[in-house]
């Protein structure tokens, strides 16, 4: 009997896929990941699906409380507050503002931090020596504080906020660039694309790039996990998103007065808040657990 | 250890330049006029802001000018505030001192609980109390401090009724300011409520500094497991273990001293994040102290205040920083200066 000679075509995934392999096979980041997705969407499609207006109070249910308490009414599931407005459409709009605006700002001081990190680590001597000491200093002062000294100078509100924080996060991600591009020049595939005549910027967008983007990634993450809860410490503080806005942080800020009287007003924002960054740290933490067995395979 | 002081004075005097030349270049990026923004003097007529001018070598060049501002602010002149007009430098003597203790308080908190979390976290790796630790810190990080601070608040102070929900001591118990840090001054004091007063004092200070403490507990318990792991792994705790040292003997004698030294090397970094927290903090449990007294002053756009307010408090977190390095030093020959053969 003829044998027939079966050779099994060897598949070798990229690392990006490798990683995303492991990934999914840990729960618990799953859950984060898919929390995470669950966010994103409701901070795009927050204005179709809520069921009111974020900012038009309804003056006959003033201090509502959520459906399950008693004297809840089930058309306003999350209760009202001192206004009359719909907590449930508050929180929806709040996530475009509090974790969508976290999310741009993270990618932008990303790109921004990519571009000139991977620039910086090409440079050598002393330019490069004093860029290293000058983001020592910047990364040893806490992202928060940073944000209200920016706030500061250009005053309080949303959109300021939003450039102080993208200004305080484009370090962390130079330096964290710069580390692994260099890292990354010093082993051997790199050199044989050189030997083959790449030059720089080919090495960097061909060779280097796709085996940084998970540490970028994982970085990102803890990034943004400060960034909500900046925005939103932010604007508990008065200095970030002023008054009808829905920041989960101003709505918080916003129903201390009544604390005693209507709980929810405070407890709902400030579990919205947890609920992101524990998504946002369940996602990175994911990530590095992948990464730390990746590399022991 | 002399190289090693020498560097540090340096660096010391070199990051002094750098915030001072920060906070001078503030009042340029503030909206106003500079020399008032440097002095906090709005109300001043002409014949006083020519003097100002004067003072602060207005009419110079950019250097003349920052050499002024040097002189001022290390004579301890910081201005007056634009919204009380009172000088700062006595507002600022009464308010570091209670940032100072707060901040140590939640310090000392945090090491307190997280560092033997986190070396039984590492002993106990990979097992469930290792992972209930590790979840259990991830939420810690995970909570917004204002939120924390008041659901405390709540359940502390308003259901149970324990602790106090404000300030720094009940008013009734009048202390003698002496340094501003309200222990010693209660323990100074020849009161006869004098242990009242300071049983007061701590039930008052216990809330917000745990509040304060949980974020930098939960990086505590990290460093701690990461550092214990690393020197468990290391051979010469196999040697120890080797020579049949029981367990209790390699983890108290051996391993604890060395997994603390490399904890205590971040506790400068860690300490920069706890005072911001202390900040917020601050502002909810209406805490005397600095972080309040200068987000009161974002709210009033009282620039000279904001100036001098970054000054002085960056200046407390960078002597902290460096007060850690030479415990760091004294503790650890390897970190002193050069190392030889290497």
């Amino acid at each position: 009997m003829a044998r027939e000679k079966i050779y099994l075509e060897e598949v070798f995934p990229s690392p990006f896929m490798q990683l995303w392999g492991i990934f999914r096979k840990t729960p618990v980041a799953m859950v984060g990941f898919t929390s995470f997705i669950f966010l994103i969407l409701l901070a795009i499609f927050a204005p179709l699906i809520a069921p009111y207006s974020p900012v038009d109070g309804n003056l006959d249910m003033i201090l509502l409380p959520p459906a399950w308490h008693p004297d809840g009414d089930v058309s306003y599931l999350l209760g009202t507050d001192d206004l009359g407005r719909d907590m449930l459409s508050r929180l929806m709009y709040g996530t475009s503002l509090t974790f969508g605006l976290s999310f741009i700002v993270v990618i932008f001081s990303l790109v921004i931090g990519v571009i000139i990190g991977s620039l910086s680590a090409l440079t050598k001597g002393v330019k490069s020596s004093f860029l290293n000491h000058f983001l020592d200093v910047i990364l040893s002062i806490p992202s928060l504080l940073l944000a209200i000294i920016i706030v500061a100078i250009l005053g309080p509100g949303i959109s300021n906020t939003v450039w102080a924080i993208a200004i305080v996060f484009i370090p962390q991600f130079i330096h964290i660039t710069r580390y692994a591009v260099k890292e990354e020049f010093r082993k051997d595939y790199v050199l044989a694309s050189r030997l083959d005549g790449a030059s720089n910027f080919r090495i960097l967008y061909y060779s280097v790039f796709p085996n940084i983007v998970e540490r970028l990634m994982s970085q990102a993450t803890l990034a943004q996990s400060a960034a909500i809860l900046d925005i939103a410490t932010l604007g508990f503080l008065g200095l970030g998103a002023q008054i009808p806005l829905p920041e989960w942080g101003a709505i918080l800020a916003n129903g201390l007065e009544r604390f005693y009287i209507a709980p929810w007003t405070v407890y709902l924002p400030g579990l919205a808040i947890l609920f992101a960054v524990v998504a946002t740290n369940l996602v990175g933490e994911g990530i590095r657990h992948a990464l730390k067995l990746r590399k022991e395979n | 250890m002399l190289t090693f002081t020498l560097r540090r004075l340096t660096l010391f005097i070199f990051t002094m330049l750098v915030l001072t030349l920060l906070s001078f270049s503030l009042s340029f990026l503030f909206p106003g006029d500079t020399v008032i923004n440097h002095s906090g003097q709005i109300n001043a007529t002409a014949s006083e802001l020519q003097l100002l001018n004067d003072a602060y070598q207005m009419d110079e060049n950019i250097f003349s000018q920052y050499k002024a501002y040097l002189s001022h602010v290390l004579s301890g002149d910081f201005g007056q505030s634009m919204a009380s007009q009172s000088p700062i430098n006595h507002e600022l003597k009464a308010l570091l001192p209670a940032t100072m203790e707060l901040s140590l308080v939640a310090l000392l908190i945090a090491m307190l609980t997280g560092i033997p979390l986190g070396f039984i976290a590492a002993i106990k790796h990979n097992k469930t109390s290792d992972n209930a630790i590790l979840s259990l810190a991830m939420l810690g990080y995970s909570i917004p401090v204002f939120w924390l601070g008041l659901l405390a608040i709540l359940l502390f102070s308003i259901t149970l009724g324990w602790l106090p929900s404000a300030g720094q001591i009940s008013l009734l118990f009048e202390i003698e300011f002496v340094t501003g840090i309200q222990f010693i001054d209660i323990l100074l004091s020849d009161s006869p409520y004098k242990w009242q007063a300071f049983s007061n004092a701590s039930a008052h200070i216990i809330l917000p500094a745990c509040v304060i403490a949980l974020a930098p507990a939960t990086i505590f318990i990290r460093l701690s497991r990461a550092a214990m792991i690393e020197v468990l792994a290391a051979s010469y705790i196999r040697a120890a273990r080797a020579k049949g040292l029981s367990f209790n003997q390699i983890i108290f004698r051996h391993a604890i001293r060395n997994a603390l030294i490399k904890i205590i090397r971040h506790v400068g970094l860690q300490f920069a994040n706890l005072v911001t927290i202390a900040m917020v903090t601050e502002v909810i449990f209406s805490w005397p102290g600095i972080g309040r007294w200068l987000i009161e002053s974002i709210y009033q756009r009282d620039y000279t205040a904001i100036q001098s307010g970054l000054l002085v408090l960056s200046c407390f977190i960078f002597i902290v920083h460096i007060l850690t390095d030479f415990i760091y030093a004294a503790l650890n020959p390897l970190a002193r200066g050069n190392k030889y053969g290497s």
